[in-house]
């Protein structure tokens, strides 16, 4: 089934190995015998409101949930008055996240009218598979009502050596002048693979503060779309994938402009080192009548081997006359006049390569305003720099 | 401290130093002159271990070690420091981190204890009240968006930083101001001592003002065609390179 509907997508999927989630036979995930500790194994600190999924189920050992009124994050599977939002049809060029909606578990994030998440949620989705491959589905709902604001952590992990896949659909509604900042966290290791269909919708005046943050495993893709509804509605999407090995990254993303005064802002950054590959593939939709319109997209690559390989394509389509666009993709190396410099400061070489590359992908980490957490992914930045070898 | 010995060097096919002899000894500061094309850029690049360029003949010494065999890292932590015509911008690392990282590379070398943050950060600060550098500077990327004044400065405020025993300064006057280059000179002059020596190339004979050389040399045609003290340079100012080379030619 899988197969058929990756085979069906070739515009989409022109640059995404498919193979290496149709390759294995991957067995639906049971719940696993003992349930790992999440303590040294998650990134994102402690402190943060916590709830996880093992195998796509809800698991009460890792909740530590004491929300305040009008906060809600409960399993999908005890979830009600969502009739509507999970029977909303998939777009059909996103077969995965049609699967997905089977799921029967999963996050589901409620924050009243007005109401604030006092600290960060951390939603975690754990794999554990130890002997056979396989697969879990899930499903994420978050909904804000108008004027509220919350902070989510989705973090992504695998544990065990036989090859994981999950397989998420998630849906988050933005009320009229509410805000979100929504951090993904991929760290799958080297058998784990992960695709995610994300629906964003945003009401007038409502803002989206994204952050899709790759440190590393088998395969990773992400299909975000965006759409601001409302007028004067507003998103930041900031990317950034670190790839090595024979890891892949791919960050699909769609746009719609749907209404006036929209602003989206835009910039997905990868490092890409031995024979891993990126893309990134960034559409800005502005519809008729979406005047004022102000919207950019960026993607900027790092190449540190010859084998490394990157596709990139930001574009635009636009349908309304009186708007600001701009786009841009840039695919470059390490420039050996800074190395010089560097090197001729007394920084060694190996040295003033990380130097350069921690610098290049700082700039997206320096957009997380949640400061414990900016730490972390510094730390986590840190250890993914490249060896001596480049 | 430096002895160069009949240099010849190439960038790709094409031969640019033909046979450069020059003996630098501590506590000297030599100029060298000479017009545009002559190859004083290319002497600093290869004294500072820039890749690029091929040594085809003749050798380098810095202290009785063979410069031209050392990476420019090493040869950056046994005291070489280039100030570069057109200093490089770095984004994403901040001057700060970037001058503590060659810092504590060069001690680290010197089998001294690494300065920590804190005590680097007040020692900084020192140093660049001396070049008269804002310290908002120090929290900036490494030369992004300075003005070609801000860049010099910069360099000397490594220079200071570092304090190499030998500092070759590659066109540290072009595109300054007059009260840009006094500051900069002034900080090069702090910094002349007679254990250190520098190496000042210029086209103009105006750095000479504030930097008063011991030696001047001319470098003409990827050679010195004529040494002397200070007062060839204002010959040159004067009289053009022309009449020497013409000299040389004859």
């Amino acid at each position: 089934m899988i197969a058929e509907a990756l085979a069906a997508q070739k515009e989409g999927w022109r640059y995404t190995p498919a193979a290496t989630l149709t390759g294995p036979d991957f067995k639906p995930a049971g719940v696993p015998e003992s349930i790992l500790p999440l303590a040294g194994r998650v990134l994102c600190p402690v402190g943060f409101h916590r709830a996880a999924l093992v195998n796509g189920r809800w698991e009460a050992k890792h909740a530590v949930l004491k929300l305040p009124d009008g906060v809600t994050v409960e399993p999908l599977a005890r979830a009600s008055g969502l009739e509507e939002l999970l029977g909303r049809l998939v777009p059909d060029d996103l077969p995965l996240a049609k699967i997905a909606s089977a799921a029967r578990d999963g996050f589901v994030v409620r924050v009243a009218r007005h109401a604030r998440v006092d600290r960060p949620i951390h939603l975690v989705h754990i794999s554990q598979a130890t002997a056979a491959a396989q697969s879990s589905q899930a499903r994420v709902v978050v909904v804000l009502e108008p004027g509220a604001s919350a902070e989510l952590v989705e973090e992504t992990l695998s544990f065990g050596d036989a090859p994981s896949w999950k397989n998420v659909r998630s849906q988050v509604e933005l009320g009229e002048g509410s805000f979100l900042r929504h951090h993904r966290i991929v760290r799958e290791g080297t058998q784990g693979r992960l695709t995610v269909g994300l629906e964003v919708t945003l009401a007038s005046r409502a803002r989206y503060e994204s952050h899709a943050l790759n440190f590393g495993g088998l395969f990773a893709r992400e299909d975000l779309r965006v759409r601001l509804e409302g007028e004067g509605a507003e998103c930041a999407l900031n990317g950034l994938a670190l790839l090595g090995g024979s890891e892949f990254a791919d960050h699909h993303s769609i746009v719609e402009h749907a209404a006036v005064n929209g602003v989206t802002r835009q910039l997905y950054k990868a490092v890409i080192d031995d024979k891993a590959r990126y893309v990134f593939d960034g559409l800005i939709s502005v519809k008729p009548g979406a005047q004022k319109t102000d919207a950019q997209v960026y993607n900027k690559n790092l190449l540190l081997s010859e084998e490394a390989r990157v596709n990139t394509n930001p574009e635009f389509k636009i349908l309304a006359d009186d708007v600001s666009c701009k786009h841009g993709g840039a695919v470059g190396q390490l420039s050996l006049e800074a190395l010089f410099y560097l090197r001729s400061r007394g920084i060694g070489a190996d040295e003033a390569r990380r130097l350069l590359v921690y610098a290049f992908g700082s700039e997206m980490v320096d957009r997380v305003a949640l400061e414990p957490l900016k730490l972390a992914l510094a730390d986590a930045l840190h250890g993914r720099m490249p060896e001596g070898n480049l | 401290m430096l002895k160069i010995t009949n240099l010849h060097a190439k960038v790709g096919e094409k031969a640019i130093l033909k046979g450069l002899s020059l003996t630098v000894k501590a506590g000297e500061v030599h100029a060298i002159m000479g017009p545009n094309g002559s190859g004083k850029s290319t002497l600093s690049y290869i004294l500072a271990g820039r890749p690029g360029y091929t040594v085809t003949d003749g050798t380098a010494e810095y202290e009785g070690k063979d410069l031209l065999a050392m990476e420019p890292e090493i040869r950056a932590r046994e005291g070489v420091f280039l100030a570069f015509q057109y200093p490089v911008e770095i984004p994403g690392v901040s001057n700060k981190y970037f001058l503590k990282a060659a810092y504590n590379s060069v001690r680290k070398h010197r089998g001294e204890p690494e300065m920590d943050a804190g005590a680097f950060l007040k020692f900084i600060k020192e140093k660049a009240k001396s070049v008269e550098m804002d310290p908002a500077f120090l929290n900036r990327s490494v030369n992004e968006g300075f003005s070609g004044g801000e860049k010099k400065r910069n360099e000397v405020l490594q220079l200071a930083v570092l304090e190499p025993k030998l500092a070759l300064l590659d066109e540290t006057d072009s595109g300054l101001d007059i009260d840009a280059l006094k500051v900069v000179a002034e900080g090069v002059n702090r910094m002349r001592d007679p254990k250190r020596a520098f190496v000042v190339v210029t086209h103009y004979q105006r750095l000479l003002d504030y930097i008063v050389p011991d030696h001047v040399h001319v470098l003409s045609g990827g050679r010195i065609i004529k040494s002397g003290g200070k007062e060839l340079a204002l010959e040159l100012e004067k009289r053009g390179y022309g009449w020497i080379e013409d000299k040389v030619a004859a």
